[in-house]
């Protein structure tokens, strides 16, 4: 699903911001990346949301090598990557329903039932009342539902998710958690940043823990993600 | 190939090319004025030319009216049996008159005033009639006599047309490389602007096609909605140019008649300018994305 070989990369040519990462993702996984403010978190997913390409090494996206991709075999790759951006980058000139319809429009997705989709989806996230409000107009934890909605509705192979639950109340982030659960077990794949301990400790997944750039593999806990249920 | 669908927000977010369709109707009134102008000399110049074709005015002239009207029904006579000569005749001198009066003004051609006696004669078209050598043998009659074949000025005024048609036209071309790089640089805005939105987009795998759509699209728009509005104000103009001129010009000079016909092609010129507009936007936006990583 996903390998890092050797992949190191930087904004500019004098300083890697990673160096020299080497791992892999089994597909249906599900892990946490973990580490300080600085520790290269949002850059490793960067690289593999593809909004940047290593500047060393080899980085296996589906099975193609994301550092000899041409330009136009990256949007294909694109689609199969759900993301939950920190700063959840929600378009505001389109409602909460248009945002989380954008992965489906542009895959080609046409007619009512993409609303359909997308009303349920956001219901189910608690924003029934909110469908054709602007994100400008929502709280910060209305936009984080809105953008892991957009990230999930079209069931990607590999979720990517940054800081999820940093917005929202512990009641969400429960129900929130849960969805990513359950998207795990469908067989995606799934990558949560996150600083909050706790939320590792709950679910139980295996770490991918950055220091300075640097990755320390380190082993799950007891618990594994099967076992996790369903908040009440 | 990827779908279509507008994701950039409306010119009501404070859009950077809010004002383009504003700026294609000034460009497109523009060019509608230079097209129709370099229209306009070209088909009136044509007609007043052909019907001058095969024309020539003799003019006799002295003191006397009486005598030198005699010595042109004289000449008249002689022109009639000359080969080549359609017909000839001589104006009375209401007519004569009739044409002096637009210059002198009416009323201001007095008796006392010396006027020539003119002959109006056509050539045969197919038929090579040496004036030259007519005016010599005309000359017989009369030391006073003279021909005009209008080729003479006509050849200036040719040239001055022409020289005039080509500028409209050179000024034509300027307004399109104008408008192309105000259509370059609003597309640049635009992206500038909308920098956020074209890499989410791209990040939710957007192709660039996909992208370059959208813009095409309402640029396309920006051209057809300017480009009737500027069609509309510079037909009112035309109309309104050419009432004033046939009112100022009435009697001087034929005013040759309105080619309603011809002025009909400029109505391509919105559609062109949509087209233009379209064009241009797509290779921009391509262009851009292609430097993006």
């Amino acid at each position: 699903m996903v390998e890092f070989r050797n992949v190191s990369m930087g904004y500019d040519k004098e300083f890697d911001v990673l160096k020299d990462i080497s791992f892999k993702l089994e597909p249906g996984s599900m892990h946490f990346l973990t580490g300080p403010s600085g520790a290269g978190k949002t850059s490793l997913l960067k690289l593999m949301y593809l909004a940047h390409r290593p500047t060393r090494g080899e980085l296996i996206m589906f099975g193609q090598d994301v550092a000899k991709a041409q330009r136009d075999d990256l949007p294909k790759l694109r689609r199969r990557i759900g993301v939950v951006f920190q700063d959840f980058r929600l378009l505001d000139h389109l409602s909460a329903v248009e945002n989380v319809a954008l992965p489906l429009r542009i895959a080609g997705g046409k007619g009512p039932q993409i609303n359909e989709h997308v009303e349920e989806l956001l219901s189910w996230v608690g924003l029934d009342d909110r469908m054709m409000a602007n994100p400008s107009s929502l709280s910060g934890g209305e936009k984080q539902r809105i953008a892991i909605a957009r990230a999930v509705i079209r069931r990607p192979d590999i979720l990517l998710a940054d800081e999820p639950t940093g917005n929202v109340d512990p009641e969400m982030a429960e129900r929130l958690l849960y969805l990513f659960v359950e998207l795990n077990k469908l067989g995606t794949t799934i990558v949560i940043a996150t600083h909050d301990s706790s939320l590792v400790e709950k679910i139980g997944a295996p770490r991918l823990h950055l220091e300075k750039g640097k990755l320390l593999h380190i082993e799950g806990t007891k618990r594994i993600v099967s076992e996790y249920e369903a908040p009440q | 190939m990827s779908t279509s669908f507008d994701f950039l927000p409306s010119v009501k977010h404070r859009e950077a090319t809010k004002f383009l369709p504003w700026v294609m109707a000034i460009m497109v009134y523009l060019s509608a004025l230079a097209a129709s102008g370099s229209l306009l000399l070209h088909s009136g110049f044509d007609d007043w030319a052909s019907s001058l074709q095969g024309r020539v005015t003799v003019q006799v002239t002295g003191e006397d009216f009486e005598e030198i009207r005699s010595q042109a029904i004289e000449i008249q006579d002689m022109l009639r049996q000359t080969p080549g000569i359609l017909s000839a005749r001589v104006l009375e001198k209401e007519e004569i008159i009739e044409l002096l009066e637009p210059w002198l003004g009416e009323g201001n051609v007095t008796e006392d005033l010396p006027v020539p006696v003119m002959i109006d004669m056509e050539t045969a078209p197919d038929v090579y009639v040496n004036l030259e050598a007519l005016e010599i043998k005309l000359k017989q009659i009369t030391d006073t006599v003279y021909l005009d074949d209008h080729a003479r000025w006509l050849v200036h005024f040719y040239n001055l047309t022409y020289t005039i048609e080509y500028t409209a036209i050179g000024i034509l071309i300027m307004i399109i490389l104008a408008s192309i790089c105000i259509i370059i640089f609003g597309t640049k805005s635009s992206m500038s602007e909308h920098k956020t939105t074209i890499e989410i987009m791209h990040l939710m795998g957007a192709h660039d096609q996909m992208i370059a759509k959208a813009y095409q699209k309402r640029f396309m728009l920006y051209g057809l909605v300017g480009g009737v509005y500027g069609l509309f104000l510079a037909f009112i103009t035309l109309y309104g140019l050419s009432h004033l001129v046939q009112n100022l010009a009435s009697g001087l000079v034929e005013i040759p008649t309105f080619p309603y016909v011809m002025m009909s092609t400029l109505l391509i010129f919105p559609i062109m300018f949509a087209l233009l507009a379209m064009l241009t936007a797509r290779i921009t936006v391509m262009r851009e994305l292609g430097r993006m990583t």
